[in-house]
């Protein structure tokens, strides 16, 4: 699975919950903030973490993800922060630990 | 996204089990938000992981009219919550003692819902704790009604124009809510708690408030009326405690759900 492939399915995603019609004047890319750029509501975050969680299975764990963030870290995340997390949960190594 | 009918209404609800170690005790913790703009991603960001990763499975559920749960056009008194939430405790099949852990009016609800049924809980954490005693319902009245005719007279999508997309959805959820479902006429027709069914819960009570909040004289009236309550001040801060002071929070929530299953299964 490559960035680019992950970041099309999160960009699919957001699309969907901030509806086709705002997010058709925004480019999201992997810089893009999920606050800044977005204004994603923290519910819709939440929504997006079911969301991942539901398509690429239990390799995925958005909740452990977050887990060690403050706030402030989880508010000032990029789109490419959550992809990069996602591509990594796919390496071979990764891949091979998790699924044992 | 789990949705599952309680009392009539679809309900989102998110639950956290503990990913590495099993579940510490069958006694899971119930997170209720707080009024109007909250939902239950106030506690998916601050406690609900931490308590998840301490071995007590989290779960939460935007209100009725909140999130993204369904908003019936009516049904809002605190008895409506408190039924929501004993029909959603049967859904999940959790007939035993749950932990209950209500920020602001979520704190009416849990202890709306302890008077009620007392057995099926373990223990309450109250953080800036609502509490329905004589005069509540006209002080939520009375502020929910100015916000909600600001945005009557106002127009949901200028907010969005002048302060961007979320503060504009915020308002167009606080307007839908406010004015257009029964959810202020029905607050004002709470059944204020009776002291002397409080004196009667035996279940161990956590209660935190800021020191400046708005809402300090119910941590007094708590005092007064709670046998079993262990309450913490904290000096500096106002209502917000959940955000303003959340690494304190987890750490006196952890260590509560610690203590207590403890305790239960000595």
């Amino acid at each position: 699975m490559t960035p680019d492939q992950i970041l099309a399915d999160v960009r699919a995603m957001l699309v969907e919950i901030i509806g086709p019609e705002y997010a058709l004047g925004i480019d999201i890319g992997m810089t893009t903030s999920f606050e800044a750029d977005l204004e994603l509501e923290s519910i819709e975050f939440v929504k997006l973490a079911t969301r991942l969680g539901e398509h690429y299975g239990h390799r995925v764990d958005f909740v452990a993800f977050l887990a060690d963030k403050t706030l402030n870290e989880i508010i000032d995340l990029t789109v490419g922060e959550v992809v990069v997390y996602i591509a990594d949960r796919f390496t071979p190594a990764r891949t091979a630990a998790v699924d044992g | 996204m789990a949705e599952i009918i309680a009392n009539g209404v679809r309900l989102h609800v998110q639950r956290l089990v503990p990913r590495d170690r099993p579940c510490r005790s069958g006694r899971p913790a119930i997170f209720i938000h707080g009024l109007g703009i909250d939902n239950l991603s106030s506690f998916y960001y601050t406690l609900a992981n931490p308590v998840a990763r301490a071995g007590t499975e989290a779960i939460m559920y935007d209100l009725r009219g909140h999130g993204v749960s369904e908003r019936p056009p009516n049904g809002y008194r605190v008895v409506d919550f408190v039924a929501d939430l004993e029909a959603l405790l049967d859904a999940l099949d959790l007939a035993g003692p749950v932990h209950l852990v209500g920020n602001s009016f979520g704190g009416a609800v849990a202890l709306g819902f302890a008077v009620a049924n007392p057995d099926r809980v373990a223990s309450m954490v109250l953080i800036e704790g609502h509490f329905a005693v004589a005069g509540w319902a006209e002080q939520m009245e009375s502020t929910l009604r100015s916000i909600g005719s600001d945005l009557a007279a106002g127009n949901t999508q200028l907010w969005q124009k002048t302060y961007g997309r979320k503060l504009g959805r915020m308002a167009e959820l606080a307007d839908a809510l406010i004015n257009g479902t029964t959810f202020l006429t029905d607050l004002h027709k709470v059944d204020t708690i009776d002291p002397r069914a409080l004196q009667e819960l035996t279940c161990p009570v956590r209660a935190v408030y800021g020191e400046h909040s708005d809402v300090i004289g119910y941590a007094h009236q708590l005092r007064q009326f709670l046998p079993s309550l262990t309450m913490t001040v904290l000096p500096g801060l106002g209502h917000f405690v959940l955000t303003d002071a959340t690494a304190t929070l987890r750490e006196i929530v952890v260590n509560w759900f610690t203590t207590q299953d403890s305790l239960i299964d000595r």
